[in-house]
């Protein structure tokens, strides 16, 4: 009987957290949170980085992310506490999926690769991370209904 | 004298570079300082009359990211003079390079700017007071932006009685406030403004306050914090009654031990279990670890005339029987007493119980 009852709460609880916020939006909350604590962790460094540039296309903001974690990969590596949060979090599906609002017809070819974007200070480098993904999180719902309509 | 003659050298270049420079000052272009703000995320306004109405009409364009040059469309005058442009853009060009440029004929004036932070949203709109159900205040509003609602934040103000006022902090995507169990008794007035989230690009500007709400009685006293004269003869007497109270039962030791029993200690020692209780003492004995009960016996009684008791046959015995009380102490081996009148041996008894 208590088996069933501790099964009925699970089900319950896990009904009210997908229904009530977007598993994709917290996702998003949770880089910035890591990449705040992460800016405070590492000193002021002048090291430069192969940076996106501000203004990301729609269908390229995927080619952007994978930019940057690499990018953070290379430069930081995973051996830090944060950096190992913020690139699992860079990687995870959910923060995949909420920068993919391209659909499959459209072209991608049309993306900088990595390498050729232009160097940039770290501090630099986290701004315009946050800012892709603040924006992201900003528009994502018209985001998904302009490229479903379209 | 070579220290000397450095010493000069370098004396009369500080006043040169200080000549060049005032000189320099004073012929140098005075440059427009172009201040742009994004409104209610609905357009970019940009102005440059920060230091004064400008002497010249100015040609306003703007350029966003890795568009074109745009010419402004909608100029804001100050005596028939541009001081500002109002641009519409879209709610996502904020996050891009914004670049103005201000012309006048050989004048050129270009500047970068940064629009996600700089940010001023409208002033809540429709806010409203419910007395709920759970008898507390609540206060509801909306705001008008394009912004979804995870995106803004609020922070309210509210004052009793108008008293200073009390701020709060109202988490993104929330529009509702409470106040727990008003006083019917008191005038509450709130208002309440709203910036973009720390999520979403937050911005520096709060919107300014909304228009303020009010609830409960217009009659109630505003009283500054007045207090009335007799509370503090309450106060007083309520002192010197503990002081008298407390005397009391320190000179009265009857009385304290009626309002504050003394609670027995306990003694540190450890007692045998029965001389926590009251017991008689065949049954203390009956707690002892060797205590041995002693077998009660049971015997049967018959009620036999003399005649029967003179012959040695035990086979007219009756069937009457009697227990004995055992919890009387007394010899087991004393069968005699307290029987009936015609006790019989124990060898006839024996035989009897069969």
């Amino acid at each position: 009987m208590k088996l069933i009852v501790f099964c009925l709460f699970t089900i319950y609880c896990c009904s009210l957290v997908k229904a009530s916020y977007p598993m994709e939006r917290k996702k998003l909350q949770e880089v910035l949170r890591e990449l705040k604590m992460l800016k405070h962790d590492i000193p002021n460094t002048e090291l430069m980085m192969n940076t996106p540039p501000k203004d990301i296309e729609d269908c390229c903001c995927l080619t952007a992310l994978t930019c940057f974690r690499e990018t953070l990969l290379q430069h930081f590596g995973i051996s830090g506490k944060y950096q190992k949060k913020l690139y699992k979090s860079l990687n995870h599906t959910l923060t995949i999926s909420g920068l993919n609002f391209c659909n499959t017809e459209t072209s991608t070819t049309n993306c900088s690769t990595c390498h050729s974007h232009p160097k940039e200070k770290a501090s630099e480098f986290f701004n315009r991370l946050e800012s892709l993904v603040q924006r992201v999180r900003l528009f994502q719902i018209y985001f998904r209904k302009l490229y479903i309509k379209y | 004298m070579r220290v000397y003659i450095l010493f000069l050298f370098a004396m009369m270049s500080t006043r040169l570079l200080l000549l060049l420079y005032l000189t320099g000052h004073v012929f140098a272009k005075k440059s427009q300082d172009v201040d742009c703000l994004v409104v209610n995320l609905d357009y970019v306004s940009c102005k440059w009359n920060k230091t004064g109405t400008p002497e010249v009409n100015y040609t306003f364009y703007s350029k966003l990211g890795n568009d074109q040059w745009k010419i402004c469309n909608h100029y804001l005058t100050e005596n028939n003079v541009n001081i500002g442009c109002n641009q519409q853009v879209d709610s996502r060009d904020r996050f891009k390079t914004f670049r103005t440029r201000l012309t006048n004929g050989s004048e050129n004036f270009e500047k970068g700017h940064e629009l996600k932070k700089q940010v001023k949203l409208n002033p809540p709109t429709n806010l409203t007071v419910l007395n709920g159900s759970d008898f507390n205040l609540w206060f509801y509003w909306n705001h008008t932006s394009p912004a979804p609602l995870h995106c803004v934040e609020g922070e309210v103000r509210f004052r009793t009685n108008n008293n200073n006022w009390d701020f709060s902090k109202v988490s993104a995507g929330i529009q509702k406030y409470c106040i727990n169990l008003p006083s019917s008794s008191s005038r509450y007035e709130l208002q309440v403004r709203n910036r973009i989230d720390d999520s979403c690009g937050e911005s520096i500007f709060w919107s300014d306050w909304s228009e303020p709400v009010v609830w409960g009685s217009n009659n109630s006293t505003y009283s500054k914090d007045l207090m009335s004269p007799w509370t503090p003869v309450i106060y007083v007497v309520g002192a010197i009654s503990f002081i008298l109270l407390a005397m009391l039962l320190l000179h009265h030791e009857r009385l304290r031990i009626i309002l504050v029993p003394v609670v027995p200690k306990p003694s540190p020692f450890l007692h045998n279990i029965e001389d926590w209780f009251q017991f008689s003492k065949g049954l203390k004995d009956n707690f002892k670890p060797d205590y041995n009960e002693r077998a009660c016996p049971v015997r049967e009684y018959n009620y036999v005339s003399q005649s029967d008791v003179v012959s040695s046959d035990g086979s007219t015995c009756s069937v009457t029987t009697d227990q004995t009380n055992c919890s009387i102490e007394h010899d087991p081996e004393d069968l005699s007493a307290p029987f009936p009148s015609n006790p019989v041996s124990s060898e006839e008894v024996q035989k009897a119980s069969v």
